[in-house]
Formats: structure tokens, sequence, C-alpha cells
């Protein structure tokens, strides 16, 4: 990279001569370099998925889990750097608290992951170092149908149909735009979002591998909810199934 | 040795996304002393090695109770470590207040993440250079939590950190399915195997350096040490040495 060694790089608070802030580029790759985690909107309902590395069997079941409720509607998925994440999920429930006690009724999706991304913002302006972590916030009901945001460690918040970030992004994203994804239930998503995981696993290199999920949708009456093992279990031995049938194909 | 200029401050990315004084603070810690800490359904037990300066002085104070239903193992620069266990301290006795009940081990490990967390964030502090083990039980369980200065903060079955901890965790890792059902007894023994693996083979556990702490159902928090360690050093000796030794662990640094 051109940008190493010019002093341009070691301060968010500065920009280089062509108008970037390195530092943030920078805390962006921690996420990029991190575990794979995608999200996608179905038909009626998110569900998100990530992969994670287990890489030692002294660890407690879902030692690290990656995905929690921010409120009872709204689920929150963190990528990259395990504290920076869990201390945004941290002020994203805050966040929520404050929302729910001044207007007695549970903060929407949209504001939550506005407060976030003004939050991560700030730390982008160079007092402190830009968060190492991204986070995308889910949530689903009757009026608005699913709706999924990604707030970056730029401060950046987009609304998407589906997203992938991580280490395997490119190849994620490219198999969800295979898919016709408005027109998967539940059911079909969750399979496809595992099989997806799995298929851009780098069997080399990505080893004692696990998934976690989470969703929320009609099924779940608009509450976010880790799914349930057993389904999780089953949509990856769909999954298994269907990449060695494909494996037999080629 | 390993210089670049992005490893000056805390609050610096390298152009890889890493944070590379948050890993020198690792290195802090694996060079403390060992300990070691398991748990069963029932009980959770943490051991430590203490060192003394020299003959002279006594033993550095490792294992802290931090509440009735919980204690502390310290690996790394032990005053950082202390300030840690005064936080956790000071933590279970404020929820205690605010809510009449002991706090439960997940809450005391969510605390103490984001505690660590902003130690690796924010200008003008540098990040703890300590390890700590939590032993604790509460409505859910025995638990024991492992704490690093990169502010990973994950419930374990058993776990070490501290000097030559590989060799422990080897141990551990070799045993860890029997665990759960062993009496507290046998939690001690195991523990002090794995402790002793993390010693060259010239040292031994003694009653003076090895500390033991243990918690449990309708058992509080309770800290053995010197005669009441030798009864179960005791039923270490009859094990034998285990000559496989960890390779590349640095050698330990005096504090």
């Amino acid at each position: 990279m051109s940008s190493i060694g010019t002093g341009y790089d070691l301060a968010a608070s500065t920009f280089s001569p062509d108008g970037r802030i390195f530092q943030v580029e920078y805390a962006q790759k921690a996420v990029d370099n991190a575990g794979t985690m995608i999200a996608i909107r179905g038909k009626n309902g998110i569900v998100m998925v990530a992969d994670k590395v287990i890489s030692s069997k002294l660890y407690t079941d879902n030692a690290n889990p990656r995905m929690f409720n921010v409120n009872d509607n709204v689920g929150v998925g963190v990528a990259g750097n395990y504290p920076d994440g869990f201390s945004l999920k941290n002020y994203a429930y805050g966040e929520a608290m404050k929302w729910l006690k001044d207007y007695r009724e549970p903060m929407p999706v949209q504001n939550i992951s506005n407060a976030v991304a003004e939050y991560i913002h700030i730390h982008t302006l160079g007092i402190s170092r830009p968060f190492g972590a991204g986070a995308f916030f889910v949530a689903w009901n009757k009026q608005s149908g699913g709706r999924l945001f990604l707030v970056e460690p730029s401060g950046l918040n987009y609304e998407y149909k589906a997203w992938a970030v991580g280490k395997h992004r490119q190849a994620a994203k490219a198999e969800i735009e295979k898919l016709k994804i408005d027109e998967l239930d539940m059911q079909q998503l969750v399979k496809e979002a595992a099989r997806i995981i799995m298929a851009v696993r780098d069997e080399s290199k990505d080893k004692n591998v696990q998934i976690e999920m989470g969703w929320v949708g009609e099924h779940t009456n608009g509450k976010y909810e880790e799914v349930p093992e057993d389904v999780v279990t089953a949509a990856e031995e769909w999954a298994t199934a269907k990449l060695d049938e494909d494996d037999m194909e080629d | 040795m390993f210089r670049n200029q992005y490893d000056s401050d805390v609050t610096v990315w390298s152009p890889q996304g890493r944070l590379h004084q948050v890993e020198y603070a690792v290195e802090a810690m694996k060079q403390g002393s060992a300990t070691v800490g398991i748990k069963s359904d029932t009980h959770a037990v943490i051991v430590a090695l203490k060192r003394a300066q020299n003959e002279l002085s006594s033993h550095q104070k490792k294992i802290y109770e931090i509440d009735t239903h919980a204690g502390v193992s310290i690996a790394g620069l032990l005053s950082d470590g202390r300030i840690l266990a005064r936080f956790l301290q000071t933590e279970c006795s404020s929820w205690r207040w605010d809510y009449k009940q002991p706090v439960p081990i997940k809450k005391l490990a969510e605390a103490m993440q984001l505690k660590l967390q902003a130690n690796t964030q924010y200008y003008g502090r540098r990040p703890f250079g300590v390890g700590i083990l939590v032993a604790g039980y509460d409505k859910d369980g025995a638990h024991i939590i492992q704490t690093d200065p990169s502010a990973e903060v994950v419930s374990m079955h058993g776990t070490s950190i501290g000097a030559r901890s590989q060799s422990a965790r080897t141990y551990l890792e070799r045993n860890v399915e029997k665990f759960e059902k062993s009496s507290p007894e046998e939690l001690i023994v195991h523990a002090l195997l794995a402790l002793r693996d993390t010693l060259p083979a010239e040292e031994n556990l003694s009653a003076q350096n090895t500390s033991i702490g243990i918690v449990g159902k309708d058992a509080p928090f309770t800290l053995l040490e010197d005669g009441q360690v030798a009864v179960h050093l005791n039923q270490v000796s009859t094990h034998p040495r285990t000559t496989a030794q960890a390779q590349g662990d640095a050698e330990p640094m005096q504090m």
C-alpha cells in the first residue's frame, strides 16, 4: 500500500493529501479479516448467520455469541474485533433502553442503527481509534416487513436486502445474488444461508468452525431470536448433502 | 526487535487491521507465573503459582476472593490485576445492594469485558497487562471465565494462562471429559497436575508457592494456603511428572 510510511496513516484526525483517512480504512480491515457473517431478507423474515472458529475444546458451548437482542424486536450481529463489537452491542442496548424510558415504546431498528452509526462516526474524528467492528441490525414487522441495516467502522449506515461481511464476503455475495431471495420462506432461507456460509469456507484453513444463527420474522411474531439448535443442525445437514451433491455434478 | 511505526500507541490501527500495543500487553500476561482454572457441574477451582522476589520476601498473592460466590486468580502484572480484582469486588457488592442477590457470573464477565475494551480504545490509557481467571458459582452452575488484555472474555470448561501455560492447556485438553463429574478433591488434583506441567523439571509445587481457590454448590469461595495446600499436594506427588514440556514458551520474567 502506498499509504504506508508516509505518516498520513497514524491517526484518524489526519487526512492524506488525496483526501483519505487511512486509520478508518485499517479499522475496516479488522472486519474484512474476521469470520464471515451474512444477513439475508426473505419473503417473510430475516436470517443472520456467522461462521466462528472454535480453536479449542476447552471453550464452553457458544462461549462467544456474535448475535444479541438489542430489544425484543431488534437483533444485532457483530462482525470483526470481538471486544469492539461487544462494546457496540452494549451501546445499542443502552440507547434502546433510553428510548423505552423516554417514549414508552420499543426503539425502531432504523433509529437504533442511526444512533450506533453516529457513535461510530465520532470515533472516526481522531479523538480515539475507530471501532474495528461492524454491526448488522435486523427487525421485522407487519407494516414495513423485514429491515436490515449494516453499520461500518466508517460510520456508514446502509439498508440492504442482503449483505455479507468478513473473510469470504465476496464469494458469499456472489452466492446470494444467484438466489431469488424475495421468494424464499423462512425454512428455505435458513437452509440457503447455512449452505452459502459453508460453501464459501476455505477448507484448508477454516477448521473447527461452527455456525451461529439468528432470525426474526412473521413466524417469531416480530421478535428477534436465536435460531433453535435443532433447526441449525438440520440446516447444516441439508447444506452438507446439497454441497456434496453439487460436487458430484462437477 | 519487533519495532514498527504502528506500535507506539494503543489507538492506532496497523494497515492489516491489528492493534500492536494490545498484542504486546497480551505478551506481558504470558510472562506472569501460570494459573489454572477448571470446573465440574458443581464446583469451580483456581490454582496459582506464586513467585517470591528472593528468599527473604514473601510470595506474591495471586488469588483474591471477590464475593462469597466468586474468586479470581491473576497472571501478569500483579498490580494491574489487583486493580481489576478491586473493580470486580465493587461490581459484586453494588449488584448485591441493587438486587439483593449475588451477581450472576455472566454479568460480571460482561462488565469486565467492557472495562478491558475501553482501555484498548481510548487515548491516555494502556491496556491492563494482566489476564484473569474468574471462578464462580451461581444459579446456572459453576463457571470459569478467562480474560486477557485484548478484552477477549470467554467462558471455559478449563483453562490456563501465564508462563508456559500451553503445557497446562495440553493436560486440560487431554482430560477435559473427566472434569464434569469430578468431585471437588479430584478437581483440585487435576488443576494442580496441570499447573505442575508449567514448571521446569528442576522446580516443583510446594505449600509456599501454590495457592488454591475453590467455590461450589453450598460452598462459599475458600482460599487454601500453606498447610491446607500441603494435603492436596501430597495427592499430586504420587502422580509421576510428565516429561512433555511446552516448546518455545518464553522464560518467565521476575515480577
